[in-house]
């Protein structure tokens, strides 16, 4: 058998362990470096409800705009390029497919990052590098801009030659999902008037489960990591997130997926996803008030809460504003489990074509 | 695999990156008949698809054991599971499946990866 048809694209697993209360701990930055984030899955055993302040916090999730077919060049519109210099405004094209179609991505520190194909490249005329994920043909190209930057001051070179180019040579228009900071809503209100643009508020759905199947080491008392095997793990928090079954008997045909062992069951537990354009400080917030949750909750009851962060799939950036490609999949997304000692166990995630996360 | 960049200290941190180290590779994949109104149950898909290991790689290849997870008989939409070594062959004898009992067919394959939970949370969907 050929060894070729055994090797599937690289695919690369973070598992950090460490404690909120260690002053070294990194998790805020890292939570901070995933950029866009499409959906946030949190796990709380032995909960059939959320707790009110869990609620509402899961229920404050801040809104964003999607504005249809969009022109770039409206991206370093004066007035819009005030309110990016200030900080906090994050957008993404939206549907538009990453290893087919141009996309585009503006940073929270202002960084406007654009993903092109050849072509399009060519014709934008604009100061950019070949994708690191090109295979043999240069296909796709990368035009990073800093939109902070002194050179693209509205009159600046940097800024006449990208402007004319998204004006002239490349009128890309794309749909815009943007998530604005606090109150910054009044200052792209001219923007927004110009087209057609909507305001959504994360979708929040949440499911009670019962007889739920858990991994023994994880409602021990203290609870016990399972760093062993963090694939097992992973495969288990994913088997409960897609609500495939894990009780198949060894003879089964269909399934032969089972939780790890040793395992328990849970009598009852509460599965609560939020989706949209999520901003960091709110998923921040959320994993303060869980933690929180935890550390009051009485013991034997809570042992562990878990929350699972995706990022988008066609996001152009990734980990720390790093190139990021679709392969097969597009995968970056991470998972923290949390305990309520403030030890935590985090795995970060990416498929082939993405940098190492941080 | 591979283990690279572990650090331990007295405290507890400890970080350990794997390359290359998921056992299994996860697939949605999508049914799409000539006759859309046609339905199959479970135990029926999973057949059919043995069927088309056998027909491109043999018994041998047939008995790759792979895992049908979770099954939606409306929309025959599935999620399956598979050692990564026969990733490429579960894919490829997806891709070369043509015909159901008479009937033009084409699996869709909608989503690869080798972690269950990123099939969880798909922005294209």
């Amino acid at each position: 058998m050929s060894p070729d048809l055994e090797r599937t694209p690289r695919n690369l697993l973070v598992s950090e362990r460490s404690s909120f209360l260690d002053q070294k701990n990194r998790i805020s930055s890292q939570l901070d470096q995933l950029h866009f984030n499409y959906k946030v899955c949190v796990l709380l055993p032995e909960c059939s409800s959320a707790p009110s302040h869990l609620d509402s916090a899961l229920n404050t999730f801040s809104s964003f705009y999607l504005i249809r077919k969009l022109p770039l060049y409206e991206l370093l519109d004066t007035h819009f390029l005030e309110t990016v210099r200030h900080g906090g405004v994050s957008g993404l094209s939206y549907r538009t497919r990453l290893d087919e179609d141009n996309c585009v991505a503006l940073m929270p520190n202002g960084r406007l990052s654009l993903s092109l194909d050849k072509d399009s490249f060519e014709l934008l005329g604009v100061e950019g590098k070949p994708s690191r994920f090109n295979h043999r043909t240069k296909s796709r190209f990368v035009v990073c801009v800093d939109l902070t930057d002194s050179s693209m001051a509205p009159g600046g070179r940097g800024y006449q030659r990208l402007v004319t180019g998204l004006t002239s040579r490349l009128p890309l228009k794309t749909d815009f999902l943007m998530s604005l900071p606090a109150g910054g809503g009044a200052s792209v209100q001219a923007l927004l008037s110009r087209y057609d643009w909507s305001e959504h508020r994360p979708e929040v759905s949440s499911c009670s489960l019962t007889d739920l199947l858990c991994p023994a080491p994880l409602t021990s008392d203290p609870p016990a990591p399972l760093t062993s095997d963090p694939h097992r793990l992973l495969e288990w928090l994913g088997a409960v997130h897609a609500a495939v079954s894990c009780e198949n008997s060894s003879s089964s045909f269909l399934s032969s997926l089972v939780c790890p062992e040793p395992n328990k069951k849970l009598s009852h537990a509460l599965r609560v996803s939020v989706c949209g354009l999520l901003s960091h400080q709110d998923v921040q917030k959320l994993i303060q008030e869980i933690r929180v949750y935890l550390s009051v909750s009485p013991p034997g009851s809570a042992s562990w809460a878990s929350v699972t962060l995706h990022g988008f799939v066609d996001s152009p950036v990734s980990w720390g504003g790093e190139e990021h490609g679709v392969l097969r999949g597009g995968d970056n997304f991470l998972s923290l489990m949390m305990f309520p000692d403030q030890s935590y166990l985090l795995h970060l995630a990416t498929g082939a074509h993405d940098t190492c996360p941080p | 695999m591979r283990r690279a960049d572990k650090e331990d200290e007295p405290a507890v941190y400890q970080r350990v990156v794997l390359k290359n180290a998921s056992p299994y590779h996860y697939l949605k994949v999508c049914l799409v008949l000539e006759d859309e109104s046609t339905r199959l149950s479970a135990v029926e898909l999973k057949q059919f698809i043995v069927t088309g290991l056998n027909s491109l790689y043999g018994e041998v290849g047939a008995a790759l054991t792979f895992d049908l997870l979770k099954y939606d008989e409306d929309t025959l939409t599935a999620l399956l599971r598979v050692c990564s070594r026969g990733l490429v062959k579960l894919w490829s004898s997806l891709t070369l499946l043509g015909s159901y009992q008479n009937q033009a067919c084409a699996f869709r394959v909608l989503q690869v990866s080798p972690f269950l939970l990123a099939l969880t949370g798909n922005s294209r969907e």
